[in-house]
């Protein structure tokens, strides 16, 4: 048993490339009802010759001028873990990422099917807690907070310990390049499986072709069929620092001896009529009392993706469990926070609650409040912190609250 | 006039038990350090072998070995312990070689310290060819030597020359205590694939080692309780050894399952999160001290039950036969 188990785990090394993004294949295929079959190798092809593999990562030039990544870093990032012969230290992805979010940063490592919530897949350019609103990527220093804070309540750690360690200080920067890197290559990466279920004729020949002349009209024609969904991608990412919503700082001080928040009462009765009016229907999620047991039943974004997009009830097993050796993980439903835990994800602070209650969650259920600025009866800054002052309360020991 | 087996007690000689216990104490602190390092992911800190860094092992600058980054830190440390381990086997064997009565034991002794250096060597093999399947057959193997030299300790003792084997141990016991080795050493071999994980297995099969590794755990628990109610029997009680290891065991099973726990919740997370509200804030520190002595320590104490399951082992097989 002993050596069978030993012999088990030496085989089938794979980490000279990335893994395929099998699921989106399948909902591409399912969509256009036509075979990717033909195409599928020339996109990996296509996806090498631009950030190259796991062991030596690249940027591709043509996105070069709109989003830059620093290549030392994502050299630093990949490959095995270990130092290299000038003692500098190399493979930091896989040495603190790769076991829950996978060599392709596609959420699948080893780990991930025993984690509630599940690694985040970073291939659809969608992430949580960040100061932009939704639809708009994070920018590097929301990763970087990340990274630094972890996530409470989740398998995602802290990564402070190593911040504040001595020649360890620069790992977390290099992290944030190389999960930027693997989320762009990643979303290049469906948007070309998409392009070809959707857009390419087969009948032009092949949907990359690394032979083709340069200045020729054929290798002109590939350039702008392709680069455009290269570019699409480093644009968004480019747009980040320009979006940034910054929430007004908050008045509520924390008595580091008590635990607990200033509140003002009057404030919290406003903000607790307020979550359980239609209005902003927080009550349907995260229930009248913020027990996080509303009506709402939403699958998570990530299980849509592959599943009611494609075609495939979540609900029926025998429609999802084939896929599953394409790297799906057992579907599962959003789950609202239970507030009266006082813990929240994206960060605890009152200005971090009022992001989330103003710009909402991306990949979530939690939408944005419609704000009084463009809808008459949406929510003011005053609302939204009375919200903040009740969601606050939920957790605290109501005598405290002055 | 002095008898026949006291003159025999008195030729045995103390420095063997000495050297072999100094060797099982020595192993300890190596297999701590070598956990550190697979939960540092350090075993690859050190790119060259058996050098570290173009130096010769010894003569690596004790300053920047020091105040070098914590992964060097580490596994230097690591190979420096083993030399200290590999030093006193070879004690072992000089010391059996002039002074050890029994022929069986000297080669007994060789065996031992072509074990450290076939340790060493697969740990260099392990940095040589940067393969972690090596760095897992290393881990599995370390625990393998802390048993073997846990035995040997109890066959130097004065104990195991001159015990009384008439006991009448109940035979059971013999079986139940050897398949409880049997199944700790097949758990450290579980758990070593969980520790070091392959980052392109799918998550079904690192799931099939979860519970595989659980599934192991209710064994182990079933087989100590049944060692410990075993030995509780009369025969038994007069082997103050056996009722003793019998009792470390089930203590040693109770922290395991603690430490088991809390390397779950440290490493992971539990999946029920809002089942409380220290569950719901709790903040995993990512290669925190807390969770490294945790983690590191569940793997160590693996080590333990099995060193004392080959005590057990080895004591059950001494009262039930003739001594060797």
């Amino acid at each position: 048993m002993l050596f069978g188990l030993l012999l088990f785990v030496g085989c089938g090394r794979r980490t000279n490339s990335f893994l395929e993004n099998e699921l989106h294949i399948v909902r591409m295929e399912r969509e256009s009802g036509g075979s990717l079959e033909g195409v599928r190798e020339e996109i990996q092809a296509c996806l090498q010759d631009w950030f190259g593999t796991p062991d030596d990562p690249r940027w591709p030039e043509q996105a070069s001028e709109l989003w830059n990544l620093e290549i030392e870093k994502l050299k630093l990032a990949s490959g095995p873990v270990g130092r290299r012969e000038d003692g500098i230290e190399r493979g930091l992805y896989r040495k603190h990422c790769a076991v829950c979010h996978g060599l392709a940063g596609d959420g699948v490592g080893p780990t991930a099917g025993l984690l509630s919530p599940y690694p985040r897949d970073f291939r659809r350019g969608t992430f949580k807690f960040k100061s932009t609103p939704i639809g708009v990527k994070p920018t590097r220093e929301d990763l970087k907070r990340t990274l630094l804070e972890g996530i409470p309540g989740t398998s995602m750690p802290s990564f402070a310990s190593l911040a504040r360690t001595k020649h360890f200080e620069d790992d977390i920067d290099v992290l944030v390049e190389y999960v930027v890197y693997l989320s762009i290559r990643g979303e290049v990466e469906r948007r070309l499986i998409t392009a070809a279920a959707l857009e390419w004729d087969f009948v032009e020949g092949r949907f990359y072709d690394p032979l083709l002349k340069e200045g020729t009209e054929a290798y002109t024609r590939q350039q702008d069929r392709l680069t455009k969904e290269l570019r699409w991608v480093a644009q968004s990412w480019s747009q980040a620092e320009k979006s940034v919503q910054v929430a007004p700082e908050s008045n509520l001080e924390f008595s580091e001896n008590s635990k607990t928040w200033n509140l003002d009462m009057k404030s919290v009765e406003r903000g607790r009529e307020l979550f359980r009016s239609q209005l902003t229907g927080c009550s349907s999620c995260h229930g009248p009392e913020g027990l996080g047991n509303g009506t709402s039943k939403d699958f998570d974004e990530w299980t849509k993706d592959w599943t009611i997009r494609a075609g495939i009830d979540p609900d029926r097993p025998e429609e999802w469990k084939p896929l599953r050796k394409l790297g799906a993980l057992k579907p599962v439903r959003n789950s609202p926070r239970n507030l009266q835990l006082g813990a929240f994800r994206g960060g605890s602070k009152p200005e971090d609650i009022f992001h989330r209650i103003a710009y909402g969650i991306d990949g979530s259920s939690m939408p944005a409040v419609l704000r009084a600025s463009t809808y008459p009866d949406g929510l003011n800054d005053d609302q939204i912190w009375d919200l903040v002052q009740f969601i606050l309360s939920l957790s605290q020991i109501e005598s405290r609250i002055q | 006039m002095v008898d026949l087996a006291d003159q025999k007690k008195e030729s045995i000689e103390p420095w063997l038990f000495r050297v072999a216990a100094t060797m099982t104490f020595m192993t300890f602190p190596l297999i701590w350090v070598g956990g550190l390092v697979t939960t540092y992911d350090a075993g690859m800190a050190v790119p060259d072998w058996p050098n570290t860094f173009g130096y010769n092992l010894l003569l690596y600058p004790i300053s920047t070995w020091i105040a070098g980054p914590f992964d060097l830190f580490v596994e230097h440390g690591h190979r420096l312990l083993g030399i200290v381990v590999g030093m006193l086997a070879i004690a072992l064997v000089a010391v059996a070689h002039f002074r050890e009565r029994r022929a069986w034991m000297k080669l007994w002794t060789w065996f031992i310290l072509a074990a450290v250096i076939g340790q060493g060597v697969l740990g260099g093999v392990r940095v040589l060819m940067d393969e972690r399947t090596f760095a897992m057959i290393h881990g599995c193997t370390g625990p393998l030597f802390f048993a073997l030299a846990m035995g040997t300790t109890v066959m130097m003792t004065r104990w195991w020359q001159f015990a009384d084997s008439n006991l009448g141990i109940d035979k059971r016991l013999l079986l139940w205590s050897s398949l409880l080795l049997v199944a700790a050493i097949c758990q450290l071999v579980i758990g070593a694939q969980l520790r070091h994980i392959q980052v392109w297995f799918r998550p079904v099969t690192f799931t099939f080692f979860v519970h595989l590794h659980l599934t192991f755990a209710v064994i182990l628990t079933i087989l100590i309780l049944a060692v410990g109610w075993l030995s509780g029997s009369p025969a038994v009680a007069s082997s103050k050894v056996v009722v003793r290891v019998s009792q470390i065991l089930i203590a040693l099973l109770g922290i395991q399952i603690t430490l088991g726990i809390a390397t779950w919740i440290f490493n992971y997370a539990l999946p029920w999160q809002e089942l409380n509200r220290w569950l719901a804030i709790y903040r995993i520190d990512a290669r925190g001290w807390r969770e490294s002595l945790v983690i590191t320590g569940h793997q160590a104490m693996g080590s333990l039950i099995i060193g004392c399951a080959t005590i057990l082992v080895c004591t059950v097989f001494r009262l039930k036969r003739v001594r060797l």
